[in-house]
């Protein structure tokens, strides 16, 4: 079941500018999907659309199989489903402290203050931020500002968790430890829709792959079929994961026998030249 | 970022004192201060606060000194006008310039200002080296201040260090190029340093209320605030502290030193 899926959907921005155009993106219940594209491209633009914040100028969203009506109402049902984690934390991190900040999202859902400070403990700890609630946001460094701006979302328990660039500016070992969060999150049966153009890291924990271009989704599929299209992926400013660009040169220049689908994560290609070795 | 007021006020040794406490401590100290009618009170609380927070809150002699000169200069400059100006009476000596002359009035008066204004300070900045402005929040919500005016303070506290922090960067990459490099260029630099800042809340303004936004926001920011309750050791102390100083300001009462 798809749990979020937008048909045909345009939108122009009020200065007339087409930020989408025609965008059919869905994504299946407790999968993770990676949304690939250079800066500009429309990304950040289609998020904004899942929980009702942009309304598409044509076509239609619907989450959890109903359509997204754009009255009060229901737009806080979609935004308590539909959790979005901003690129910048220093945008989503408002108050004074991370305690609350992270007990914004649940206040506004009316929940009891007991009930509040048990899912905010649950949220920090889930992040391994525990410890941290009284700092102010300022006293923290970027990964764990970025963790926080998670957890600010986790304590609103969201079917759906959409993050913005969630590895974008942090050493590889904080970009680590979030994608390991998520992981988990989507073991749990969360559903994770990621932008990013960390090609490494898609292959790794993508179940399916969209690519968006000048407001066009140029190829979908799982990352097998998408870094297959070699063409399509270097045409959207975008290159090949670093394993896969290896085995192409050594298959083109160096003549090996590592013919397409190349081997995209390090594990595949240690199975493939393994292999090869042997025989 | 450690060395500053928000740094020592988030790291300080009495950092987990009782928040309530720590206000109704600064306030009453310091309406104490202001009913004494001589020196003497205002000034034996600014030794005892000086002493709480070098050695209890452990903040350095150095920043505390820095952070107390400005009041002191003030105060001190004050005094001297008063005692020069604001006499009637008796004169005590004559300077021996201008004509001017100390007035035995104007000195007892002008002291008493000094020692005021030294002694409100002090517990000032106790309340600013020990208690986040974080907590001071909750503090004044039970005070019953308006919401919106809390709401707005939490606003600004919260992005008074992101815009600095913006502010600080670009005005690095500023001055990697050479940008203040002679007045001119100084002038010029920080004119687009100020516009763009301006530019850069505003947009941050509307990306903060997207994400607001996507947290459900519905007009009123309702957040979880810590409420610990004032225990009946600090309520001891408080009254034996204030009253010893009441006690010192009534025996004081006529005291004049010249």
């Amino acid at each position: 079941m798809n749990v979020i899926e937008t048909k045909d959907i345009t939108y122009h921005y009020p200065d007339g500018t087409e930020a989408l155009e025609k965008v059919n993106f869905k994504a299946e219940k407790g999968k993770i999907v990676a949304l690939l594209g250079p800066n500009g491209a429309g990304k950040s633009t289609l998020f904004l659309q899942f929980n009702g914040i942009l309304r598409p100028t044509t076509g239609s969203i619907a989450v959890d199989g109903d359509l997204i009506s754009y009255e009060k109402k229901n737009l806080m049902k979609i935004r308590e489903k539909v959790g979005i984690v901003f690129q910048n934390p220093d945008d989503q991190l408002f108050a004074p402290t991370v305690l609350e900040d992270v007990a914004f999202g649940p206040m506004n859902l009316g929940l009891a203050e007991e009930q509040v400070e048990e899912r905010v403990n649950e949220a920090l700890k889930r992040v391994g931020m525990d410890g941290f609630e009284k700092k102010p946001p300022h006293h923290l460094s970027g990964g764990q500002k970025k963790r926080v701006a998670i957890a600010g979302i986790l304590a609103m328990r969201p079917q759906i968790m959409v993050l913005d660039e969630p590895t974008s500016g942090l050493d590889p070992r904080g970009a680590s430890q979030i994608l390991k969060i998520l992981y988990q999150l989507n073991q749990e049966g969360m559903t994770i829709i990621i932008s990013t153009h960390d090609v490494d890291l898609v292959p790794l924990y993508a179940d399916n792959v969209y690519i968006i271009s000048e407001g066009k989704i140029i190829k979908e599929g799982s990352p097998q079929e998408v870094f297959g299209d070699v063409k399509t992926v270097r045409g959207a400013n975008l290159r090949l994961p670093r394993i896969a660009h290896l085995m192409e040169i050594l298959e083109k220049k160096d003549k090996m026998p590592f013919e397409k689908p190349y081997p995209l994560t390090i594990g595949e290609a240690r199975k493939k030249i393994l292999k090869e070795f042997e025989e | 970022m450690e060395n500053t007021l928000d740094g020592y006020a988030h790291s300080n040794g009495l950092k987990n004192a009782n928040v309530s406490f720590k206000v109704l401590f600064a306030i009453l100290t310091m309406v104490v201060c202001l009913l004494s009618t001589s020196p003497v009170v205002p000034l034996t609380i600014t030794i005892l606060i000086s002493l709480i927070l070098i050695f209890k809150a452990r903040i350095p002699l150095k920043f505390y000194l820095k952070f107390l000169s400005i009041p002191f200069i003030f105060g001190f400059l004050t005094f001297v006008f008063m005692a020069i100006f604001f006499g009637t009476g008796e004169t005590w000596f004559n300077i021996g310039l201008f004509n001017l002359a100390v007035y035995k009035d104007g000195f007892n008066l002008g002291l008493l200002v000094f020692a005021r204004v030294l002694g409100g300070f002090s517990c000032l900045a106790f309340l600013a080296l020990t208690t986040p402005m974080t907590e001071l929040f909750s503090v004044l919500e039970s005070l019953r201040i308006p919401k919106i005016v809390l709401e707005i303070a939490m606003l600004m506290y919260r992005f008074i260090f992101v815009f600095l922090g913006e502010a600080e960067n670009m005005y690095r990459s500023q001055n990697t190029r050479l940008g203040y490099g002679s007045l001119k260029n100084t002038y010029h630099s920080l004119g687009m340093l100020m516009s763009n800042l301006f530019i850069r809340t505003w947009l941050t303004g509307e990306q903060v209320y997207i994400s607001m936004e996507s947290r459900c926001y519905n007009g009123s920011i309702r957040t979880l605030k810590p409420q610990k309750n004032i225990t009946p050791r600090n309520i001891l102390m408080l009254i034996s502290f204030e009253s010893i100083m009441i006690i010192g300001v009534y025996l004081t009462s006529n005291l004049k030193f010249i």
